[in-house]
């Protein structure tokens, strides 16, 4: 077995034992990743120099029998909206041209003092915005699994490096279901946190108010050990919640005598039949053992989810985004014979791209003053029903099963004429983000036909993360662990 | 039709954003399909509704007001000083 293949914790054991090199690790993954990168795309900058310099410094602490972390010398690869002092930065826009920013996401300081080392930062939708990664100004990504199809987004790069095995685990961002949806699509774990849990300082913003960073990870073991590093409070982040202190142990027995809910509301919705297959299937497993299976009501959810989610998005995305000028950093245009005004324009309309543009305009739109109670301040009040829904729920049900997409993969290209139709997709992760819940995309297995991998839900009540990982790591045992993505070579 | 293609210019006008006349018919589809989907919220009465805080907004202590240390002051301004420490900013001076 190539060292690419092991799990992070045993990377991290083979370099504390002197098995193998943190630099023979790095090289391993890297070799593994330029094998598949011509076919993949995962990256839009690869970080090899710094990265091999990163896994010397593991390997002199291990020869001084200094202490390296519990990700000593583990590769990783980051979604490139959380800045790495001075690692080109882009969020998959134009419009931050070359930036290298001058300190680093907290994420990524962490991930550092546990020893990881940086392969490179990973492509994505455009500041996050959309579900394919390919709103990418880099291109589009493909996914490990089928070279044809999309790894769903934003966070698409971190999903197939993982599953193509140039990491065992990678972070994303999740404004909307961009962790859980590309785990699921190909075909690993992804964990969204309850909104607070991790910082987000250093992250690039798209909704401040839904954005969570998260782990990809190919098994729950090391899914459970990079939320055991990340989670902690950040004075910097005035949205992450002191006091919260779990323990990310993994632990047996976490089904039995747990009510596991299902949703009532989402029962005439259609489903590919993998993933319709995948819920019978895991829900009786559950039940088998020891969970209650019961049903939980959604309505406002089930019909406002989505033009809630979309109207808060887009709204506080054009608000983030106003600061791209191109006058104090990223990309800048030839203001020659341009007034202030002009000048703007052409950098925002040449830096942004399509879908960008659209949902700031109608993030604009729904703000202005003549429409914003209409909408925005409406959106802002249909948010309440949301989460007050979903904390009724939770008083019947310790967490909920659900999918996370309807279907499977498209194949790359396709696209809807209709991008709000695309946006219905959404339902069964954005509402998640509204009421700042943690969830689970977990792998259960690969369809019959296509061979696509299947991921379903678990969604919890707000600080209940240690019990998905836990109810996660169970159905693990059962279910079994994804095998690396051939990556198309 | 909700908006019109001058409404939809004047929106991307304030949000300093340039379209093609290709990408303002587009804009235009958009964002009525995109009014469309939101008009779902007139079917819901939300007078009484408080919109939506998360209750953790009062656990998040304000930090206290300390003076630190700036250790990368360089660094921040390496991307846009030009010559002597100087910031090159578009023409400002006699704009409307």
């Amino acid at each position: 077995m190539d060292i690419y293949e092991l799990s992070a914790r045993d990377i991290a054991l083979g370099v504390r034992d002197k098995k193998f090199s943190a630099v023979e690790a790095f090289d391993s993954c890297l070799s593994r990743l330029s094998a598949c990168e011509g076919k993949i795309a995962a990256l839009i900058t690869r970080t090899a120099e710094r990265g091999r310099e990163q896994a010397k410094a593991i390997d002199a602490l291990i020869a001084k029998k200094e202490d390296v972390g519990p990700l000593g010398g583990v590769p990783t690869v980051l979604k490139d909206n959380m800045c790495a002092r001075g690692i080109r930065t882009t969020a998959g826009s134009r419009i931050l041209g070359d930036w290298e920013p001058p300190y680093s996401a907290t994420v990524w300081d962490l991930l550092q003092n546990a020893g990881a080392t940086l392969l490179g930062k990973a492509n994505m939708d455009e500041f996050a915005m959309g579900n394919t990664t390919g709103t990418s100004a880099f291109g589009p990504t493909a996914n490990p699994c089928d070279i044809t199809r999309v790894p769903g987004g934003s966070s698409g790069g971190s999903a197939a490096a993982v599953s193509a095995g140039y990491s065992p685990f990678a972070l994303g961002s999740d404004t909307g279901g961009s962790i859980r949806q590309p785990a699921s699509y190909c075909g690993i774990y992804g964990f969204k946190p309850t909104y607070g849990l991790v910082s987000r300082y250093g992250l690039i913003a798209y909704g401040s108010s839904l954005d969570q960073i998260g782990p990809f990870a190919r098994d729950m073991e090391d899914l459970a050990l990079v939320m055991s590093v990340l989670a902690r409070h950040d004075p910097k982040d005035s949205t992450s919640v002191p006091g919260k202190n779990f323990d990310f142990t993994l632990k047996e027995g976490a089904v039995k005598g747990k009510k596991i809910a299902l949703v009532k509301d989402f029962k005439d919705f259609t489903l590919d039949s993998p993933i319709a297959d995948a819920m019978k299937r895991v829900s009786d497993i559950l039940e088998k053992e020891g969970a209650l299976i019961t049903e939980v009501s959604l309505p406002t959810v089930a019909r406002y989810a989505v033009a809630c989610y979309y109207a808060i998005a887009a709204s506080e995305a054009h608000t983030n985004l106003a600061r791209y000028d191109g006058v104090r950093y990223g990309y800048r245009v030839s203001d020659e014979g341009m007034n202030l005004k002009e000048s703007f324009e052409k950098v925002r309309s040449e830096g942004f791209g399509v879908e960008v543009k659209s949902r700031i305009i109608a993030g604009t739109c729904l703000t202005e003053p003549v429409r914003s109670e209409e909408y925005y301040v409406a959106a802002t009040r249909v948010r309440t029903l949301i989460a007050s829904e979903f904390t009724l729920a939770f008083k019947g049900a310790d967490c909920i099963l659900q999918p996370v997409t309807p279907s499977l993969p498209e194949k790359i290209g396709f696209v809807d004429d209709d991008a709000t139709k695309g946006y219905e997709s959404d339902l069964y992760t954005l509402p998640v983000n509204m009421a700042g819940l943690p969830g689970l995309s977990f792998f259960t297995g690969y369809a019959a036909d296509s061979g696509l991998p299947v991921g379903l839900q678990l969604v919890g009540p707000r600080w209940s993360d240690a019990t998905l990982l836990n109810i996660g790591f169970e159905l693990q045992k059962i279910l079994g662990r994804p095998k690396i993505a051939n990556g198309g070579i | 039709m909700k908006l019109a293609e001058d409404e939809v210019r004047a929106i991307a006008d304030e949000a300093r954003l340039s379209l093609t006349g290709e990408e303002l018919a587009k804009a235009v589809r958009y964002m009525n399909n995109f009014l469309d989907m939101v008009d779902r919220f007139k079917e819901l009465d939300l007078k009484s509704v408080e919109p939506f805080c998360f209750a953790e907004a009062t656990e998040c202590p304000l930090r206290d007001d300390v003076p630190a240390a700036f250790d990368n002051i360089r660094e921040i301004l390496t991307d846009r000083v030009e010559g002597d420490s100087l910031f090159r900013v578009p023409r400002i001076v006699g704009e409307a």
